[in-house]
């Protein structure tokens, strides 16, 4: 129940983030969308990653969207009037139509057996860390590097040419 | 769980189609890694295993990188032509 309708809040407001006009307002519907996916995360007793959520996106990544946004308000103007692309009425039918048919025939697609129970551990600071640690050491430690990357790469693109 | 995942990922796709503003556009993309990081925080639930919330760290980090490289991006396309549209992202055009 509780989550039906965490899951009704998580669509609508993510059509808000497509639907809305306005930049800063697609912005506000896209930090509902994750409070209510943090909110399901805790559902799905998964706590860490929902503060991590919470933190990384609605923290970081959302106030860098904000930045860009109080950047560039007059910029956003001019597009607001442009037309939309022609193929656009084709791009609806389709979407409708998977979703239609997903929606159909989704619940015979996946047949789960019922949820296994759950290690005393689950979803804790101290058993994340050992997985990511341990197990999954060298991952890590490629995508720090991947990050890396990206930071200098984003300064190299951002920098102001003269 | 599943539908709800596929559904997130089909808004994301709509928008990243059907969008001329480069910020909705990453925005669109950050749904679509969100669809993502549902389904494997459902799956690991469903099968009692940590590994598919080890991945949603790795997910995180994606999104952060590409964040920052497509505002970088945006940014640098605002200052060399004054107007922000998804379609003067066209320098690579053959």
């Amino acid at each position: 129940m509780v989550q039906s309708i965490l899951i009704g809040v998580l669509l609508l407001s993510a059509l808000g983030v497509i639907f809305v006009r306005k930049p800063v307002h697609a912005c506000l519907c896209f930090l509902v969308t994750l409070l209510s996916l943090a909110a399901l995360f805790l559902q799905l007793s998964a706590e860490f990653v929902a503060v991590l959520q919470v933190l990384v996106y609605a923290g970081a990544i959302l106030v860098l969207f904000m930045f860009v946004i109080v950047l560039f308000q007059d910029a956003y103007l001019q597009i607001d009037r442009s037309a939309p692309k022609s193929f656009a009425p084709l791009l609806y039918g389709a979407i409708a139509t998977l979703l239609g048919t997903l929606f159909y025939f989704g619940k015979d697609l996946v047949k789960l057996p019922a949820p296994q129970g759950l290690p005393a551990n689950y979803g804790t600071v101290q058993a994340l860390g050992e997985a990511l640690y341990v197990q999954f050491f060298f991952p890590f430690e490629a995508i720090t590097l991947l990050f890396l990357v990206a930071v200098v790469g984003a300064f190299y693109i951002g920098k102001k040419w003269t | 769980m599943i539908l709800a995942s596929s559904a997130l990922f089909a808004i994301g796709i709509v928008g990243v189609l059907l969008k001329r503003n480069p910020l909705i556009f990453f925005l669109s993309i950050e749904l679509m890694l969100n669809a993502s990081n549902l389904l494997f925080v459902a799956f690991a639930r469903q099968w009692g295993n940590m590994t598919g919330l080890v991945w949603v760290f790795f997910v995180l980090v994606v999104a952060a990188a590409e964040a920052a490289v497509g505002l970088a991006l945006i940014i640098n396309n605002f200052r060399s032509k004054q107007v922000v549209d998804m379609d003067q992202f066209d320098k690579l055009k053959g």
